[in-house]
């Protein structure tokens, strides 16, 4: 039974600035999630996952750690001999060489490699979000309603609302109007940045769309409110499972926080929708006779000598006899040698934090962020 | 070590693992937390450079093939060389009637033949080490050497390696007698099983094997062309398991809680490679306890854990105990169960409150797939 034909474009070309230290030498989507992941691994499991074989990775900001973690696609088995994984980063012609202004003309100059699959749907995706879609039940829901576009929705609670992209709907989940972090929203259905498009709908806007010198060529922006108002047939599909914009290091912070909660809402543990990524072939952890680690995630190649408690641990990271950790985020290859003590923290890859370092209190509602050179506290 | 075929030829001996070994040859018993046996010599021929490797697999095809399928955590799945693999063959032919390495060999010389390599590597798969393999090639290269066999110096008052291949060589090394060690001596040298061959000297000794029907297994060709031949020895210092039966397999694992042999069977002379499995970093929750054991990733840890290994996504439930453990892949423990000095094969299912326990010196085994519970459950 041939599938309709839907092609995937992910963003990920952000710098999520407001991520600081952490985005130093990474785009956002290559940053380091949930004990083994990058953040671009759960949306591309998800395309992955929801049987799509054709997906664009859109980049632009330091791309490199990015593009030699992508490789081919073979992580996600999308390493195919036509479609698969494509890799679309900024280019040159005849017209001269420019950066990708916005989300939309992002899209817009790759138009061609979207008309070369020549798809019926386009799939928008970030590269900045943690969750688990079936994006097939968004675009049966899509067909369903015969839309031109659907826009994926979540409730957020009612004093958040004005962070977000508000959609008002009728009772059929029409959208009748779209807002851009509205001072005073009228609903609590915020954009999720999913959005699903009828190809030849959305090229004649981009198309429309690059004409207009005042645009910011973004879909929140100037693409979405543009369809709207001309009476554009735009649904919100609602999902109600685990998302999380990490935005910033306190949200990203809280967001591996959450893997640890028992109701674990994200189901990472869930194999028939699992998360892939590239692998690193380490040998299993060593939890030695003295370690204590309690409600934590540790990740292969780990070696553990002294106290974890409420953490998450990414690959070969040391915790020596005597160090304690609590409520921390550490990346890879860290080294917390005897004597510290460490709370309430995200320490950067292949850092050693020295015996003598007392950094954090457990309940002051701070979130320090340890690097080389500086403990950044937010 | 360019100029050199990998040969793997597993040994036919499996009765001593009893059911461990029910479907499965010895060499793909899962070892270590997330490896099979295989991967060991595996990953030592592809980390000191041989390119191209024939696995001949002995009758117990489908767990090899599943496991190896194309090479690809090796990175043998080439276009040239790469990974070649040998079924056995079967005809009413005489040659084919044959047991022993020697007929397999034999029948499958076009693989010798048309490989550019001038030397072969031969190993079995019943000896776990971490061998110097670019240090003995050198020294069967610079001695100018037609076999260099592999051995270590062990002292073995407790028996374990009874059975195995006993090496008599004079002082410089040359070969004298190849036998199997009774144990009267306490002192004395293991045959690795791996030995440096010259192409050249590998065909005149298989066909004669054939040809005169005095030799089923490269091993004893060799000892029959001890005076026609320059065959001497490379002594390795370090660790040495040999697998022969449940017993020296518990103990095998259990050495790897000995953080020096961890290092040294992991880390030395480059990575153990094996199949990733996708699984999140291992889980522990407030009422887990877990001392001097190795964990895999996907686990998820509400009991008590200890001296044991742990394969990847078992689940140890609330209460349980385990100690002194080999717990593979996927098994279930569940709450208030206990599991003391056992080998649980993959997938076994351990219900509430059942009690297992066998002894160190015999530990209790379980079948794969195996439910347990208790009557009243039932």
């Amino acid at each position: 039974m041939k599938k309709e034909k839907i092609v995937a474009m992910l963003l990920a070309g952000g710098q999520g600035s407001r991520l600081r230290a952490l985005t130093a030498n990474v785009a956002k989507p290559a940053v380091p999630f949930g004990g083994k992941y990058r953040i671009i691994d759960f949306p591309l499991s998800n395309a992955a996952n929801s049987g799509i074989v054709d997906i664009g990775i859109l980049t632009q900001y330091k791309p490199f750690l990015l593009n030699s973690h992508l490789g081919i696609g073979t992580a996600w088995d999308l390493d195919r001999d036509t479609g698969g994984l494509r890799v679309l980063p900024p280019y040159m012609n005849e017209a001269g060489g420019r950066w990708y202004k916005g989300t939309a003309n992002a899209i817009y100059e790759n138009m061609n490699f979207i008309d070369n699959l020549n798809p019926e749907y386009v799939l928008i995706l970030s590269g900045d979000h943690i969750y688990k879609m079936d994006y097939m039940k968004m675009l049966d829901h899509h067909i369903e309603k015969g839309a031109h576009a659907t826009i994926a929705v979540i409730e957020v609670p009612w004093d958040e609302a004005s962070r977000f992209g508000i959609m008002e709907t009728d009772k059929n989940g029409k959208i009748v109007e779209f807002a851009e972090k509205p001072e005073k929203p009228k609903s609590n259905l915020a954009s999720m940045g999913i959005y699903i498009f009828n190809w030849d709908a959305l090229r004649a806007y981009l198309l429309k769309d690059v004409q207009n010198i005042d645009s910011t060529n973004d879909f929140g922006h100037d693409i979405i409110p543009m369809m709207l108002a001309e009476h554009n047939k735009m649904y919100a599909w609602t999902f109600d499972g685990y998302w999380k914009d990490v935005g910033t290091i306190k949200s990203y912070w809280e967001a591996n926080m959450d893997l640890l909660k028992d109701d674990d809402r994200l189901q990472l543990y869930d194999r028939s929708w699992r998360i892939y990524t590239r692998n690193k072939n380490l040998p299993p952890q060593f939890i030695s006779h003295h370690a204590k680690v309690v409600n934590s995630m540790v990740t292969e190649g780990c070696i553990i000598d002294g106290e974890v408690n409420n953490s998450v641990l990414f690959s070969e990271v040391t915790v020596n006899k005597g160090a304690v950790i609590n409520n921390c985020v550490v990346l890879s290859n860290v080294v917390i040698e005897e004597g510290a003590v460490i709370n309430n923290a995200v320490i950067m890859e292949h850092m050693v934090v020295s015996g003598d370092k007392v950094i954090g209190l457990v309940d002051d509602g701070h979130v320090y962020l340890i690097t080389e050179d500086s403990i950044i506290i937010e | 070590m360019e100029n050199c075929l990998g040969v793997i030829s597993f040994s036919n001996n499996d009765y001593g693992f009893g059911v461990l070994c029910k479907n499965r040859p010895a060499a793909m018993l899962p070892f270590g937390g997330r490896y099979r046996v295989i991967d060991f010599i595996l990953s030592s021929m592809v980390n000191h450079d041989i390119q191209s490797v024939g696995v001949f697999t002995g009758t117990k095809i489908r767990s090899v093939m599943d496991h190896i399928g194309n090479g690809k955590p090796w990175e043998l799945n080439r276009r040239f060389k790469g990974l070649f693999i040998f079924p056995p063959l079967y005809d009413n032919d005489a040659t084919y009637r044959r047991l022993g390495n020697i007929a397999q060999f034999h029948n499958n010389e076009q693989f010798f033949r048309a490989s550019k390599e001038e030397n072969i590597m031969v190993a079995n798969t019943s000896v776990l080490a971490k061998v110097d393999l670019d240090a003995a090639y050198k020294h069967f290269i610079e001695t100018d050497a037609d076999v260099t066999m592999i051995y270590t110096r062990t002292k073995d008052p407790t028996g374990r390696y009874i059975n195995n291949d006993k090496l008599y060589i004079d002082d410089d090394g040359v070969l004298i007698n190849l036998g199997t060690n009774l144990g009267t001596e306490e002192e004395f040298n293991l045959y690795l099983g791996t030995v440096f061959i010259k192409k050249e000297i590998y065909f005149r000794i298989v066909r004669e094997a054939i040809e005169k029907g005095n030799a089923n297994y490269l091993k004893e060709a060799l000892l029959v062309n001890r005076g026609k031949a320059k065959i001497n020895t490379y002594r390795h210092e370090g660790h040495v398991f040999c697998l022969k039966n449940a017993k020296n397999y518990y103990d095998a694992n259990m050495s790897l809680l000995n953080s020096d042999i961890y290092k040294e069977l992991f880390y030395s002379h480059g990575p153990i490679l094996t199949n990733s499995k996708d699984e999140p970093s291992t889980n522990y929750k407030e009422t887990a306890k877990v001392n001097n054991s190795l964990i895999a990733n996907g686990c998820i840890i509400e009991g008590s854990v200890k001296n044991s290994i742990i394969f990847r996504g078992v689940k140890v439930g609330k209460n349980a105990i385990v100690k002194n453990a080999v717990i593979m892949q996927k098994c279930i423990i569940a709450d208030n169960a206990v599991v003391v000095n056992a080998i649980l094969d993959k997938n076994t299912n351990i219900g509430k409150r059942v009690e297992i326990a066998g002894s160190s010196t015999v530990p209790y085994v379980i079948e794969k797939d195996y439910i347990i519970r208790q009557e009243s459950e039932i």
